[in-house]
């Protein structure tokens, strides 16, 4: 195993450790109780409401994990002081900071997959249909979760852990309005709107174009055109944010 | 490549004119100077010492050698090369003040991905491991979480990643603070161990004692500013030899109306406590015999290591915490 690798597994134990596999565990019942309730109160739309239901929850638990994790990695490592031994090692800083991105989006990933095999198991057991849409959804997720944790690193170079969470949770709002917010400065006739909304709408990712939630509720099918365009926005924002975070990082002095 | 680092590549530590300046306060209006033209070298198999009071600039010459701090002005090289380079770092175990490690993990797993990020694998990296966690005393508490861990076995878990790589440079930096009597003792065998195996130490600290029986070379910094340099009894004999005698029958300020210069002067019950330097201690016990004094005892009076720190600092102004503010 590499340095590299050493460090992004090390990442993974390390919220393993932490016990963020609590997660899950809160999907299940989550997903149980929703079930429960759902085969109470609908008639013919069972399919929909817990293909809805389960990757919302999904998506709130995994977003609020991501946001966490990564806007504590890298300023929780230098306010603890465990930075000085990681940095003096002969691993370049932005291989550290892209290791330690790796390693968050490795326990992302792991849960990702073990909270969708729950969702299988409960589609199957009720004899709902495991569509493409859903598959593209969870990719789509999985992008958005790279996005903000991408994000979440860029500030933990230089705030604080509240201060990286506030503006990464402020992102995620924001990303998903942007479009919302272009339009309205469409439809207004105040010039600085026009403007501030427009700056708005392209300094920020937009983050409903990762968003394949309400097409596979619906089982509108998702093109591989649609999906490819996906994940070049997300990795083009992904990487803009680590190349950032990398010359950040590599400027600092860690006293 | 210039003549001067071509002259550096052999040296494990070559610093040519270090300055770091701290901009601190809320709008960073201010400038703390930690570091100020520092010139130091450091030969292969020498063990260093970093001498100085609290805020002396000896962590910030250790970390922007370990590539953690950025240097305002001038050159700070390892084996000839840039800190900043991976591969330089290979060469380097780095043991920091009040260590902080990642908790989660057991002793003997933090010293594994250290040896990873080394580039170390499979069985040798797992006998390397064992060896060193045996070494600095920590082979039966290494399969505890850290966070279990005291201050002592935090600091000997970091001594064994750095020790891990088997590295050509140990650089210390307060080695034996947080350890028992039993941790130092072992601590500076470890370090007497690793200056036989020819690795070149550079530590800080403000323990004399350790400086004392440890170092060849010392470098004292007050203030941010190399005060004295030299091998350690270069230093300690360069300072003009003094006597210490113990005189009885005279009272204090009989022996001070004698016109001596006395270094240091005590009354003690009924004797007095005198220490002159050695070219007027003839003339001083004349003058005692002849005034009916009497002298129970005449003997060199040994100069420290602790003297000349001391009389680093009083040349520097008494500066004794933090650099120079502006």
């Amino acid at each position: 195993m590499g340095a590299f690798a050493a460090m992004a597994w090390n990442g993974f134990r390390e919220a393993r450790r932490n016990r963020v596999t609590v997660l899950v565990a809160a999907f299940a019942l989550l997903l149980l109780f929703a079930t429960t309730l759902v085969t109470e109160v609908t008639v013919s739309t069972f399919d929909r409401v817990v293909t809805d239901f389960g990757l919302g929850v999904m998506s709130l638990l995994l977003v609020f994990l991501a946001i966490y994790l990564s806007s504590g990695l890298i300023s929780r490592e230098i306010e603890r002081r465990t930075i000085f031994l990681m940095v003096s090692k002969p691993l370049s800083r932005s291989r550290f900071l892209l290791a330690r991105l790796a390693g968050n989006m490795l326990t992302l990933g792991v849960l990702l997959v073990a909270m969708t095999l729950l969702f299988w198991v409960e589609l199957v057991l009720h004899r709902a249909p495991i569509t493409q849409p859903q598959m593209a959804a969870l990719w789509g997720l999985y992008l958005e979760l790279f996005v903000l944790t991408s994000a979440g690193f860029l500030l933990s170079t230089f705030a604080s852990q509240l201060v990286s969470a506030l503006v990464t949770t402020g992102l995620y709002f924001a990303g998903h309005l942007c479009a919302d917010i272009y339009n309205l400065g469409v439809k207004s006739k105040v010039e600085l709107v026009q403007w501030v909304s427009k700056a708005t709408y392209y300094a920020l990712p937009n983050l409903e174009r990762l968003n394949f939630r309400p097409r596979a509720t619906y089982a509108l099918e998702v093109t591989a055109a649609e999906l490819g365009s996906a994940t070049l926005y997300a990795l083009g924002w992904g990487a803009l944010f680590c190349v950032l975070a990398a010359l950040v990082f590599e400027r600092r002095d860690f006293r | 490549m210039s003549a001067a680092t071509s002259s550096a590549v052999s040296l494990p530590v070559s610093i040519r004119g270090l300055s770091k300046t701290y901009r601190v306060g809320f709008f960073l209006n201010k400038q703390v100077k930690a570091l100020q033209g520092l010139d130091l070298e450091i030969a292969p198999g020498q063990v260093y010492g970093l001498l100085g009071p609290n805020g002396a600039g000896k962590s910030t010459t250790i970390k922007i050698l370990m590539g953690l701090v950025r240097a305002s002005e001038g050159q700070a090289l390892l084996f000839g090369e840039s800190p900043d380079r991976p591969h330089v770092r290979r060469q380097v175990g780095f043991l920091p003040e009040n260590p902080s490690l990642y908790e989660y993990l057991t002793g003997r797993e933090f010293v594994t991905l250290a040896g990873r990020i080394f580039g170390m694998s499979g069985h040798d990296l797992d006998q390397r491991v064992e060896r060193v966690l045996g070494e600095v005393g920590m082979g039966r508490a290494s399969d505890l979480q850290i966070r279990r861990y005291s201050k002592g076995m935090v600091q000997r878990t970091a001594l064994a990643q750095a020790l891990i790589s088997g590295p050509r440079l140990l650089v210390l930096d307060e080695p034996t603070s947080g350890l028992d009597p039993l941790g130092r003792r072992q601590m500076r065998d470890i370090i007497l161990a690793e200056r036989a195996k020819g690795t070149t130490i550079l530590f800080c600290t403000h323990i004399i004692s350790d400086v004392e029986s440890l170092c060849d070379r010392v470098v004292v910094l007050v203030g941010g500013k190399r005060v004295q340099e030299g091998s350690v009894q270069e230093l300690v004999s360069a300072k003009a030899p003094s006597v210490e005698m113990v005189v009885h029958g005279l009272p204090l300020e009989q022996l001070q109306s004698l016109g001596f210069a006395y270094e240091h002067a005590q009354q003690l019950d009924s004797r007095v406590l005198l220490r002159v330097p050695d070219a007027a201690s003839h003339g001083l016990l004349q003058a005692v015999i002849t005034k009916g004094g009497r002298v129970s005892r005449v003997q060199p009076a040994r100069f420290s290591l602790e003297d000349l720190f001391l009389d680093a600092m009083k040349q520097a102004g008494g500066q004794t915490v933090g650099g120079e503010i502006q």
